[in-house]
């Protein structure tokens, strides 16, 4: 079928001048937005948009495959430093990287970091060309049931990313998906919650709730503890990462290459699941999941892994069947309908050299960003060396101009505010907030696709038992959930006994 | 501790003094923006055009090709931005136009959805709220079905639907009683289905075309420019399309349209410009003029193939009366669903 | 009785639960079947309530350490609810004096008011990190952040 001669074409186009310049001033485009407040691959690609309009279709494709993956590189660095997670991606990068840049290791974990992301971006890419032609498949396996087994997967997690009190986790969590059905239902168009608020109709953004339960309560808590200004925190730490944390990071950064890819593939579920799975299986599957939680080399070398596989994975329904698997996608096949190019079950045998073109130019890609990356991480984490004070001064500017320059909306700051305030009580509560933000992520899709398969299957139940994928994800779901918490009660027992 | 307080009191008064006198100046140039329009108006700034959506949907697209236009052709000399008002299908972005009333400096990009989201009580503004200036371009609605799919034509898939509704599954993008389900309704209706047996899911997450090449969903009411990849690849049929007479362009051409299979209905999606409310006459006459002149535009017929739009354009009279017409009858179908605002 | 902090909490979750099932009670649910609008939100409102039940009945873990934790000094409340005023005028300033000047003030009165003495780098970051924010949102980026009384 010469799909040689195309995969050779597209490595001339891959390699020729201008496609290296453009896929480097792609990634280093899409970093540094990436890092910016609020602004994640959806931005940054739309912001690219207008500059495209009179390139040449491939290399302006090269270039915004750059920007896309590039940024979600780049976002894991406020998530880290901050724990201002800028995209719903690098969430799960907060949940141990924060604390390990707060044990003075921040060097060390922008560095695991960004490794894991190469890695995660080049073992996908390998995956995407070698299998993408048949994997379109997979994409449109997935219907409504499969999506809502794969939510309640999802949220199995709440379970393991308890904190100590399971109910308190489930609380945080049920609160959270109270906080999502604000905002038009989707399924019926009338408003909920809303209070006759036009600014409520649209829902509550996530990065508002993202930023007010993690960065401005960790403000709070910065401001207080001003007893620990001087010390640890000053330090980045070394960069250099020893054959143990290596030795730590190989296990998840294999299968999150994988499962993060298969994630991505599917349309709707994307970088932000994949990262939460990762992190989760990571946790499961370690001997010392007491680590997770409180900077361990895993915790957030998993998300990392799995976030920048995932984001390949998006390309296969993208380019392999024209069907964009997410808001992101879905802007870039936008982007692509301007170029005249129209990715579709065509593309592969119509423009070969374009199709390969990308892809080969994914793994130059991947290795700029390391190359970008890595000496730039002293400077980055320079950050923390900030005086206290206006350290804090500045990571509200940053979370309010994030939210801001998303809506533009100056009510939505205001709720920026309360979300804070709710986080700050939270952690003194000792509510944990992952649970919370977890729920609000996956609790509109699960509702959502429940409601479709419900409408679909004129509201037979069955239509979740008797799908077979379905049904294995969720008897996964059920044992992953009720697993701990047995084992939590047994364990109770002995003490009690003993 | 005491000086710090100072400082404070000092910075904050300082702060609303200034707040209080640029509010003030702001109010001052508004007006004599819009007191200055006597016969002749010019844009004295850089005209805003807004997109109420993300980037990269169609009314942002519309928006930038016109601002493109504009600049390009040297229609408009002053500076042309487009700004991505999202939000609440569109109502975030009117009401931010609403808000800018006699100042002229701000235009939006508005389609079908301008009638039904303040219909279906989810924006406080409609079309009323504000000027009409020119309606640019229309597009078409389609319907398709799976390559291997039982029905050959429209009229099969309908009278399928009269006898089992709750079989046929019909999947768009946009929530009930907007765009995609108001599309399909409005045509199904003419062939003799009742609107509210209609099973239509809505699927907001770019699942819409997955759900039918997988069988989830049934019939898929869209765009017409979404559907011709497929086609082209043999995954997907068009039954039908909502547009009054056949459409020209590569696979387009080979879609049957609803009338011409004996439904007497069709359904337009049009997409023009709108002022802020209170345009003085010669505003009006300005952007009439110069829309008109875009259209007739080498950059702007080059952009309509480019994206298979149609030309359909309206002047500001003409397009105020085709509104308040499109709005009855969209009224009517909704309240045949039972969806009401508020 | 009251005496747990957990236990005040969970009155509070259960009035939160009650106030959400009213609202949720208000839906109207048409669309066909069982599963409408308000099907979910009841069912959280319901789950909610059973657990701050399960919250109030759990034992108080609760050690002396933790507890005072909990307790924050006047000083740092006092500190926290300025940084809240001076963040609630940034907001109400943001779109009225533009970016610029109100994150110059913000950063420099906030910074100030947590105690750091060092005006002259105090006044350089807050005028030089607003700017360069600015112009990379506005110019490269072609995001418009409200310009305000400055004319550009």
């Amino acid at each position: 079928m010469g799909s040689l001669e195309g995969i050779f074409s597209g490595v001339q186009l891959a390699f020729s001048f201008q496609g290296i310049l453009f896929v480097f001033l792609g990634v280093m485009a899409g970093t540094l937005i990436g890092m910016m407040p609020g602004l994640g691959p959806i931005s940054a690609i739309a912001i690219m948009i207008p500059l495209t309009y009179n390139m040449d279709p491939p290399i302006a494709l090269v270039l915004m495959a750059g920007v896309y993956y590039g940024a979600v590189f780049g976002g894991s660095t406020s998530s880290i430093l901050l724990n201002a997670p800028g995209i719903s991606g690098t969430v799960a990068t907060s949940f141990d990287g924060y604390p390990m840049a707060q044990r003075g290791e921040a060097g060390k974990a922008l560095a695991i970091a960004a490794i894991s992301s190469f890695v995660g971006g080049t073992i996908s890419v390998i995956l995407l060309m070698l299998f993408a032609p048949m994997l379109s498949s997979i994409a449109i396996v997935f219907g409504p049931p499969e999506y809502f087994a794969l939510m309640v997967l999802g949220l199995t997690a709440i379970s393991s990313l308890a904190d100590g009190s399971t109910i308190k986790a489930l609380i945080s969590a049920v609160v959270g998906m109270m906080a999502v059905t604000i905002g038009i239902d989707t399924q019926t168009g009338t408003t909920r919650f809303t209070f006759g608020n036009p600014n409520l109709l649209e829902g509550i953004d996530f990065l508002v709730v993202a930023l007010g339960l993690f960065a401005l309560a960790e403000v709070c808590a910065l401001i207080i503890n001003r007893k620990q200004t001087t010390g640890k925190n000053d330090s980045i730490g070394s960069l250099k990462l020893s054959k143990s944390d290596f030795k730590d990071m190989s296990g998840p950064m294999g299968r999150q290459s994988f499962l993060g890819f298969i994630l991505g593939i599917l349309p709707g579920a994307g970088a932000t699941i994949a990262s939460f799975i990762g992190y989760i299986t990571e946790k499961k599957i370690t001997k010392k999941p007491e680590e997770f939680g409180k900077g361990a080399v895993r915790g957030v070398s998993a998300p990392e892994t799995a976030n920048n596989a995932a984001t390949s994975g998006a390309f296969v329904p993208l380019l392999s069947l024209g069907i964009p698997g997410s808001g992101t996608t879905a802007v870039l096949l936008g982007a692509l309908l301007v170029m005249d190019i129209q990715p579709g079950p065509l593309l592969m045998t119509d423009q070969p050299e374009l199709f390969w073109g990308v892809i080969v130019s994914m793994y130059i890609g991947n290795m700029f960003l390391l190359i970008l990356n890595l000496p730039l991480i002293p400077y980055i984490a320079k950050i923390l060396s900030i005086p206290r004070p206006m350290l804090v001064s500045l990571v509200i500017m940053f979370s309010m101009i994030g939210v801001y320059s998303i809506s533009f909306n100056v009510f939505d700051l205001y709720l920026l505010l309360i979300f804070g305030a709710l986080g700050y009580i939270m952690r003194l509560l000792k509510f944990p907030p992952a649970p919370f933000i977890l729920a609000f992520i996956l609790g509109g899709m699960m509702e959502e696709s429940f409601r479709q398969a419900m409408t679909m299957s004129n509201n037979d139940i069955t239509i979740f038992f008797t799908q077979p994928i379905a049904l294995g994800m969720l008897i996964v779901g059920f044992l992953s959930f009720i697993v701990p918490i047995l084992q939590s009660l047994r364990q109770k027992n002995k003490n009690a006994v003993e | 501790m005491k000086k710090t307080w100072l400082l404070f009191l000092a910075l904050f008064t300082m702060i609303v003094l200034a707040a209080c006198g640029s509010a003030d100046s702001s109010s001052d140039e508004e007006e004599s923006a819009s007191g200055s329009s006597d016969e002749n108006w010019k844009p004295d700034q850089s005209i805003e055009i807004v997109a109420p959506s993300s980037a990269g949907g169609g009314w942002d697209t519309t928006a930038r090709m016109a601002a493109e236009g504009f600049e390009e052709e040297g229609i408009i000399d002053q500076g042309l931005g487009v700004v991505n008002k999202e939000g609440g299908g569109g109502a975030i972005g009117w009401s931010y136009v609403a808000e800018k009333s006699g100042n002229p400096h701000h235009l939006f990009v508005g389609s079908p959805p301008l009638l039904l989201v303040p219909l279906n009580g989810q924006s406080e503004y409609g079309y009323e709220d504000f000027t009409p200036l020119a309606n640019m371009i229309s597009d078409y609605g389609a319907f398709a079905v799976r390559e291997d799919a039982s029905w050959d034509n429209l009229n099969e898939l309908f009278d399928d639907m009269k006898d089992n509704p709750d079989d046929i599954t019909v999947i768009g993008e946009s929530s009930p009683g907007s765009m995609d389900h108001i599309q399909f309704v409005k045509i199904a209706k003419a062939a003799g289905v009742d609107p509210k047996s209609v099973k239509y899911v809505s699927a907001q997450d770019g699942s819409t075309m997955t759900n039918l090449l997988n069988g989830n969903a049934d019939v898929y009411s869209s765009g017409v420019t979404e559907t011709i990849e497929q086609v082209r690849a043999d995954k997907i049929r068009v039954l039908g399309v909502t547009s009054e007479e056949r459409m020209e362009g590569d696979v387009v051409e080979d879609f049957p349209t609803a009338k011409e299979q004996g439904i007497d209905e069709t359904f337009v999606n049009w997409r023009g410009f709108f002022g802020p409310p209170d345009m003085s006459e010669a505003e009006i006459a300005y952007y009439e003029e110069k829309f008109a002149e875009l259209n007739e535009s080498e950059h702007w017929q080059e952009t309509r193939e480019k994206f298979a739009w149609n030309e359909m354009y309206m002047e500001s009279e003409e397009y105020k009366e085709f509104l308040s017409e499109e709005k009855e009858s969209m009224q009517e179908l909704l309240n045949e669903l039972n969806i009401q605002g508020e | 009785m009251l005496k747990p902090i957990h236990r005040k909490v969970s009155l509070v979750l259960i009035a939160l639960a009650v106030f959400y099932l009213y609202l949720a009670f208000q839906l109207q649910s048409f669309g066909n079947g069982p599963i409408g609008t308000d099907t979910m939100p009841k069912a959280l409102g319901f789950l909610l309530i059973l657990l701050s039940v399960l919250l109030f009945f759990t034992k108080d873990k609760e050690t002396e350490e933790e507890k005072k934790k909990r307790h924050i000094p006047k000083d740092d409340v006092i500190k926290i609810l300025g940084v809240l005023v001076i963040t609630f005028g940034y907001i109400f300033f943001l779109e009225r004096l533009g970016f610029i000047l109100v994150s110059f003030l913000f950063i420099y009165s906030c910074s100030l008011f947590l105690g750091y003495q060092k005006h002259i780098a105090n006044l350089i970051v807050s005028f030089v990190f607003p700017t360069v924010l600015y112009s990379v949102f506005t110019i490269l980026l072609g995001i418009n952040l409200p310009s305000g009384v400055i004319p550009f």
